[in-house]
């Protein structure tokens, strides 16, 4: 259904495909850039994957002028500061930045910091409050298949102090061009794979059902939902398949670009929380919660579920299942999905195999229902709500 | 002439929002929770457009008092992007949410005290708009401790305080 009103944007240029990577140095000087900041981190360097990307930039005539691989799991504010320095120390005059969402937003902070000549991030931080400020060119080589952080326009940062991940919201906040290579995410981790699956899955499932779902992000949902389903255990099981590697990566940045135009919903406003109080990994949060939140949504949301089914399920068996029970069916499909990838990869299904503790509950549900996520959200969610949800998964 | 009516009427409703969290924070135990846990010094500024009526409202750990000419900027400052859309949202035509979903405002500050603000005012908007109205523009209907008459009273007697 049309909304009464509705915004989209997305002006990332997408490079998909075979050498892909070769081609960074020839939209580098498309942007007027020669001196790159390359952002990474220690994980992805001693894997060799940032030589590949460094020996390819340097063949095609673009080699970075500094290298930046101190980003940990979680971005976080002192991290983004800490970009930025390196950035004017090193006279840099654009970013690439390599890796999965932390890299990438960390990159993206960092970029806003220096475009609105800031010391202090948190000074910015709002929603659409931002004016463009000076451009920094800025390419996006995610190594997972999951965030969708190369084609939103927000930034997710880990406040230290607070316990809290900021979100930063505005279109100047999208990259000029996100690279997506098979090459990046051929030697994820089953694990990674799955969990940053499961993450790009909840984008695409939240973004058609939340309250600022819209036409255009809804196609994009569709189309990555269908993708994710008929590839993510091939991924997960065959690591080395090239084409699987590559469908996913391109769901999740689909679901990205849907969810940076409609937003997402519960799961990602408690998973956010999980991640600011427990440090559960996000993707990992994303699984754990997708079943008990889909649920808790489907009274109010039931139509918009059994909307996606076809797309998780083939349009054979959706059109064998009685339409009121449809909604239903595609949750218990997400349900199984996840259970697939629990056996065969290990993502936890429960909080307590997460590391998560009953006496910690109390805190994620009271950052949760703090989340800019939440908004949107099918049903409204109380702190005893969110409390009452943690127990079922725990 | 239709846009000076509806920064009249604009005006009027931020002001009876807020008469409406001064007075619920009395009879509503949610409210006054929510204020509870708000920090001391907590400062949030509504414009409704250019040119248009605005609100701005400090907690001072006892009272959320409504400060005519502020002197700094707030810690937590929402911009309705047109009048327009300033009166769907005060005449009950549109809630928080939809106004977010749908772009109507820009944020500066922490999106945490927006969800603060927002859970406020869906309660305040609980109990002043009727059901029927309430039901279209807020997530989900709240069960009501007090009765809307009570509150319409206490309001209203605010209100007119206020005005003089
Ligand atoms: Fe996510």
């Amino acid at each position: 259904m049309k909304p009464a009103y509705f915004e989209f944007q997305n002006a990332v240029k997408l490079l998909c495909g075979q050498n892909a990577l070769e081609r960074i140095p020839d939209e580098l000087r498309h942007l007027e850039a020669e001196r790159p900041l390359l952002l990474t981190d220690a994980v992805l360097l001693r894997l060799g994957m940032v030589a590949m990307v460094q020996d390819t930039m340097r063949a095609e005539g673009c080699a970075p002028a500094a290298t930046f691989s101190d980003i940990p799991v979680d971005s976080s504010l002192s991290v983004v500061n800490r970009i930025a320095a390196v950035y004017r120390e090193s006279g840099c005059d654009s970013m690439v930045a390599v890796g999965g969402g932390s890299v990438i937003d960390s990159a993206k902070g960092a970029r806003l910091v220096l475009s609105h000549d800031t010391d202090d991030i948190l000074a910015i931080s709002g929603i659409e409050n931002l004016r463009c400020g000076r451009h920094i060119p800025f390419i996006v080589v995610p190594t997972t298949a999951g965030t969708g952080s190369e084609c939103t326009g927000v930034a997710v940062i880990r406040n230290e102090e607070q316990g809290i991940k900021m979100e930063f919201l505005s279109p100047f906040v999208e990259p000029d061009v996100a690279v997506l290579d098979a090459r990046m995410t051929l030697r994820l981790p089953a694990r990674a794979t799955a969990a940053t699956g499961a993450d790009a899955l909840c984008h695409a499932i939240e973004a058609a059902t939340c309250l600022q779902s819209n036409p255009l992000s809804s196609a994009y949902c569709h189309a990555a939902i269908q993708l994710i389903s008929a590839n993510i255990i091939r991924a997960v099981q065959h690591g080395s398949d090239a084409d699987a590697r590559l469908n996913m990566a391109l769901a999740a940045t689909m679901a990205g670009i849907a969810f940076s135009n409609s937003m997402v919903g519960a799961v990602h406003a408690i998973g956010h929380a999980l991640g600011g109080v427990c440090h559960v990994p996000h993707g990992e949060a994303m699984g754990i919660l997708m079943p008990h939140v889909l649920r808790y949504n489907l009274p109010a949301a039931a139509e918009s579920y059994a909307r996606l089914l076809p797309e998780m399920v083939g349009w054979e068996k959706a059109a064998a299942t009685p339409a009121q029970m449809r909604g239903e069916a595609l949750v218990q499909a997400v349900t199984d999905l996840l259970g697939q990838l629990h056996a065969s990869a290990g993502i936890p299904l429960r909080l307590s195999e997460a590391g998560v503790a009953e006496q910690q509950l109390a805190r994620v549900a009271e950052t949760a229902v703090n989340d800019g996520a939440l908004i949107v959200n099918p049903r409204a969610m109380s702190v005893q709500q969110v409390l009452d949800l943690l127990r079922g998964a725990l | 002439m239709r846009r000076r009516l509806q920064a009249v009427i604009v005006a009027a409703a931020l002001r009876l929002v807020h008469a409406a969290l001064v007075a619920l924070q009395r009879l509503d135990p949610e409210v006054a929770g929510e204020l509870r846990r708000m920090p001391v010094g907590m400062t949030y500024a509504i414009h409704t457009g250019h040119n248009a009526p605005s609100l701005f409202v400090e907690w001072d750990g006892q009272r959320l008092l409504r400060i005519p000419h502020p002197e700094q900027a707030a810690l937590c400052t929402l911009r309705l992007k047109a009048l327009a859309i300033s009166f769907r949202l005060f005449t009950g035509q549109m809630g928080l949410a939809h106004a977010y979903a749908q772009h109507a405002f820009t944020l500066s500050g922490e999106i945490a005290d927006v969800m603060r603000l927002a859970r406020l005012v869906n309660r305040a908007e609980a109990y002043l708009f009727p059901p029927i109205l309430s039901r279209r523009i807020l997530p989900e209907l709240p069960e009501l401790p007090v009765s809307r008459l009570r509150v319409y009273a206490r309001t209203l007697i605010g209100f007119l305080q206020s005005s003089c």
